[in-house]
């Protein structure tokens, strides 16, 4: 269900072309598996270019350094669904952070994220006990 | 400049890149801020890639709510130049309207239709 027109968004810089390897010492792949949940995922993607998280756990791993793509980061621990956050166009993304090593970063959602834990991330901060007063306090 | 931690007395202060706020370097609870309570905005000194001094310095804007396991907020701040991310812990002094306001930002335009939640 379309919820906003296309046409009145701003228009966004095309995303970067993909020169990542996914196989097994550095051959073509066409599927990874997620580190956490141990799904077999395809890497063609609804939605986004570059799948960089399981879309069953949300769960992804720490290989890329500076520049996304760039797999110069040598820790390649799992990096576990942190919290979302809106850009100016209302789409979601999501925070990582790496479980080894704390780094956070940044990935769009992909269409086919699954939507009941990407409601729970969203819902989190509205879960807490003390959120009560928090409101009080803002208004 | 970087100074040591001993080196910073209670009193002193630093004012905010965004709203230019006066602020105190310590909050209430003793510990050292590392962001405006009025505008929650940062600034990048520290390199969270390699580590130690940043020499970024710019503007890190507050882009959402992070709720540890223990039920604490934390504010993840992007710096607006080289989109660095921190998280820093919530202090006790925070604007708690734009708190909110992050924590419920998600929920005001979802991707996808919230009606079939209800039946779950």
């Amino acid at each position: 269900m379309p919820r906003r027109n296309p046409s009145t968004r701003p228009r966004r810089a095309p995303q970067r072309a993909k020169h990542v390897l996914h196989g097994i010492g550095g051959e073509q792949g066409s599927s990874f598996r997620c580190l956490t949940c141990r799904l077999d995922i395809s890497t063609a993607a609804p939605g986004t270019a570059h799948r960089n998280h399981c879309p069953n756990c949300l769960a992804s791993r720490h290989v890329d350094g500076r520049v996304p793509g760039d797999r110069a980061q040598q820790c390649r621990g799992a990096m576990a669904a942190l919290c979302l956050s809106v850009r100016q166009d209302g789409e979601w993304m999501l925070v990582h952070q790496c479980v080894e090593c704390n780094t956070l970063k940044v990935n769009r959602i992909a269409g086919d994220d699954n939507v009941l834990v990407l409601l729970r991330l969203a819902l989190r901060p509205l879960a807490d006990p003390r959120l009560r007063s928090r409101a009080l306090l803002a208004l | 400049m970087p100074q040591s931690h001993n080196s910073i007395s209670k009193t002193d202060t630093f004012s905010c890149i965004q709203c230019g706020l006066t602020v105190m370097t310590y909050g209430p609870d003793g510990d050292r801020r590392n962001h405006c309570p009025s505008c929650l905005h940062s600034r990048h000194l520290f390199d969270q890639v390699e580590g130690g001094p940043s020499d970024c310095g710019m503007r890190m804007a507050p882009i959402s709510i992070a709720v540890l396991r223990s039920g604490d907020w934390m504010i993840i701040h992007r710096c607006a130049q080289c989109l660095e991310l921190t998280s820093n812990p919530v202090s006790r002094d925070d604007n708690q309207l734009l708190l909110m306001r992050m924590a419920v930002r998600p929920l005001a335009q979802p991707p996808f239709p919230l009606e079939a939640f209800g039946d779950l």
